[in-house]
């Protein structure tokens, strides 16, 4: 058993966090058939903007949970407005556009997004303060704090709720039906620029709380943690099947716990040649394996894109 | 009272004139076909209507101009389509698509509705909550109406619902229509099946090549030597 329990448990974590950002690229990708790179990034900006209002409450007295909430609750509205300006300015003008356009358009996004980041916040680190009382407890030989309690409930909470407005609500239904035919849910009634609008405004306040979620668990925050987690997060999406909202959840969560598994024991396996910090390649090679036996993803409809 | 009244309305995709400037118009109340050959603009036209292909010409609904409504607008002013190849949510249920058709709804006369749209199609009742991609071709067809129907219409575009599909299944699909006809819904069928139409049809309206070369009452049509040669193959 040794160390396999730890590694579960803080797979389940980073999993959980890697499926709520997966969740967004899967979102927009089943409506729009558009890979959203920038999506990393608004997870960082999230981070950066609950952490710019925790610092500035950080000497107010406030109770910690508090302050940490307040950032929350300010970080959540401010990336639902940057992923709604994203698609108005930057992806609706290309809607009728060659895939390939929004496609590098997207990288571009990122990128400005990226270098906006660090002209605001810097090239630093920077920490999240010691403003919660963190408890520990342990689970036979493994220790789970209450930070990662709280990271797995709330991403639970999360898909959970995603998972019923998309499969049981009107708007569900209307999301579901544009982005099987835009035209025909057009034509009974559904306004298809609302609709991607909204899947952005989405997208974007889940991966607010998911980058409230990474710098809670790693205490820090960089203007460029956006591209490798967004990178990471888009593999599980891909991992469990793009455009399946089922898919991204169980990618993301199968994503962190294999790279965690692979972090705990690389090491031993490979005799020490190989070290933990061979994770990435481990989550990467996973996927290529998984894509050539099943292109479409773990969970994905076979028969790929549809026209 | 002209429900649909159409003027010089043209059609056309880059150099392609589809449909070359057209006039006519629906009464309430009537049921009015548009047949001609494969290619003749018949699907330009319904397109056009329903704000989906790039046209110039006036349209007008129960009075109203057309020229500044978006195609997401034109089921709230009463028109509904029952497009060609009969473009139902293959992934979403049964109960789904029906539910989609009353979108702009938001009363408790939905589920009545839906009751009626599984009294006129038991199959579908049968399988509502089947994913409607696992119907067969007739039944589809049938979702495809039943999902216009549920969003109250005045007007029921239907583009070639007979396409594709056995005799039989085609004959319970037009009893359907009569049905609904005979409860003072006005429709415009678009068909290549003139026979088929024209027996529905009170009048009807042939196309040739992007151009209304004939219109007449439908017996009258039906006995017409030269459509009788055209398309009914007599």
């Amino acid at each position: 058993m040794d160390i396999f329990l730890q590694q579960l448990i803080n797979g389940l974590v980073s999993g959980s966090i890697y499926a709520i950002v997966a969740l967004g690229y899967t979102l927009v990708y089943g409506i729009l058939r558009l890979i959203n790179f920038a999506h990393g990034e608004i997870v960082m900006l999230g981070a950066m903007i609950a952490l710019s209002v925790i610092g500035l409450l950080t000497d107010s007295g406030l109770p910690g949970l508090l302050i940490v909430s307040l950032g929350l609750l300010c970080a959540i509205p401010c990336c639902m407005l940057i992923g709604y300006l994203i698609e108005r300015i930057a992806y609706r003008p290309l809607r009728h556009a060659p895939s390939l356009t929004p496609l590098i358009t997207a990288i571009g996004v990122s990128i400005v997004l990226q270098n906006l980041a660090m002209m605001i916040w810097g090239k630093e680190f920077i920490s999240f303060p010691p403003l919660i009382d963190v408890q520990y407890f342990s689970i036979s030989e493994a220790t789970i704090n209450s930070v990662q309690i709280f990271i797995v409930i709330v991403s639970t909470l999360m898909m959970t709720g995603l998972n019923y407005l998309v499969n049981k609500t009107k708007l569900g239904n209307a999301m579901r039906a544009t982005a099987q035919n835009a035209e025909v849910a057009g034509l009974m009634g559904v306004n298809a620029n609302t609709i991607i609008s909204l899947t952005f405004v989405i997208g974007s306040a889940l991966a607010a709380v998911a980058g409230m979620m990474v710098t809670m668990n790693y205490n820090v925050a960089h203007y460029d943690m956006g591209f490798m987690l967004g990178l990471k997060a888009f593999t599980a999406a891909v991992l469990g099947g793009i455009g399946n909202l089922r898919g991204a959840m169980f990618g993301g969560i199968l994503l962190g716990i294999i790279e965690s598994m692979g972090a705990g024991y690389l090491g031993t396996l490979t005799n020490g040649m190989f070290g933990s910090n061979y994770q990435d390649v481990f989550a990467f090679f996973t996927l290529i394996g998984v894509l050539i036996f099943k292109p479409s993803g773990l969970l994905g409809k076979a028969g790929g894109e549809r026209p | 009272m002209k429900l649909l009244d159409v003027h010089n309305l043209k059609v056309h995709y880059g150099g392609v004139n589809a449909v070359k400037g057209i006039d006519f118009h629906l009464n309430a109340g009537e049921i009015v076909a548009l047949v001609g050959a494969n290619g003749a603009g018949k699907s330009s036209t319904l397109r056009a209507i329903c704000k989906l292909a790039p046209h110039s010409g006036k349209l007008f609904f129960d009075g109203k101009d057309l020229a500044a409504v978006k195609s997401h607008d034109l089921v709230r002013l009463g028109i509904a389509l029952v497009p060609e190849g009969r473009g139902i949510f293959s992934d979403s249920s049964v109960e789904e698509n029906l539910l989609m058709g009353a979108y702009i709804h938001n009363d408790a006369k939905i589920k009545t509705d839906l009751e009626k749209i599984y009294t006129l199609f038991p199959r579908l009742k049968e399988r509502n909550q089947q994913a409607a991609g696992t119907l067969s071709g007739g039944e589809q067809q049938m979702l495809a109406l039943g999902r216009a129907l549920m969003s109250r219409p005045k007007l029921l575009l239907l583009d070639e619902p007979s396409m594709g599909l056995a005799p039989l299944i085609v004959k319970a699909i037009f009893d359907v229509l009569k049905q609904i006809a005979a409860d003072g819904m006005t429709i415009f069928l678009v068909e290549q099946n003139a026979g088929l139409a024209l027996e529905l049809s009170m009048r009807g309206y042939v196309m040739e090549s992007g151009n209304i070369v004939l219109t007449d009452s439908a017996p009258a049509l039906l006995q017409n030597p030269q459509i009788r040669a055209a398309y009914l193959g007599q």
